[in-house]
């Protein structure tokens, strides 16, 4: 069944260090989106894929974009770098991404991450104004009109602050 | 970063419902992850039953074929 917020904490479970982006991180700052899948940004080294197979190995991790759809526990093998991986698992689609357009990468993004606490868990979130640039720079008509939604949120946060 | 005015009036104008945004804001991040499950849940199972009864409307070929 699916389920993105056990997917992240079994991520955070795992030791890896990540930032959410993308449309679940726009849902997490209050946005309407309905996305089908989590995008999170981290770096890709061999232990980090290492920790990503460890915590999905339970829910049958595959490469989605794979026409035979190859089992991530088996691809890439031990020493091949990667660079951005798309997989497919029991609890749902998650894409780990190494940059993010518009912003850059896991050091640029993490410095400015906020951090939620959900179940006593702390995940790292895109900062607001970053993902505003992130989604004006994919430059898509849903990208476009998530931005403006959060904009509006940016503008209520503000305002809940005076 | 923005106008906040501006911001919330363009929002408006693209047709987002800033009350029911309200309404998001107030929930907490689990609540929203919860929400927004069950929201894809139902749209997947409408996608799903959408393309079974598309299966049901195609022609399917004859014997004589």
């Amino acid at each position: 069944m699916l389920n993105f917020g056990q997917l992240l904490q079994r991520l955070t479970d795992a030791g890896l260090e990540f930032v959410l982006v993308g449309g679940f991180a726009a849902v997490s700052h209050g946005s309407f989106n309905v996305t089908r899948d989590v995008d999170i940004c981290a770096v890709l080294t061999e232990e980090n894929v290492a920790k990503l197979r460890q915590a999905l190995k339970d829910w049958n991790p595959t490469h989605r974009m794979t026409p035979q759809k190859l089992s991530f526990l088996l691809y890439p093998p031990a020493g091949e770098s990667v660079n951005n991986l798309c997989l497919q698992t029991d609890k749902g689609m998650v894409n780990i991404l190494t940059s993010i357009k518009g912003v850059g990468d896991f050091q640029r993004l993490n410095a400015a991450a906020e951090e939620i606490l959900v179940d006593g868990q702390k995940i790292r979130v895109i900062a607001l104004n970053d993902l505003i640039k992130a989604k004006e720079a994919m430059g898509r008509e849903r990208d476009l009109m998530t931005a403006k939604e959060l904009r509006a949120i940016a503008a209520k946060r503000e305002a809940a602050k005076k | 970063m923005d106008n906040p005015a501006q911001a919330l009036e363009e929002a408006r104008r693209a047709g987002i419902d800033l009350d029911l945004l309200d309404a998001n804001l107030a929930l907490s991040v689990k609540e929203r992850w919860q929400q927004h499950d069950a929201v894809l849940e139902l749209a997947l199972k409408l996608e799903q039953a959408g393309q079974t009864r598309d299966a049901k409307l195609r022609p399917t070929a004859s014997k004589a074929d």
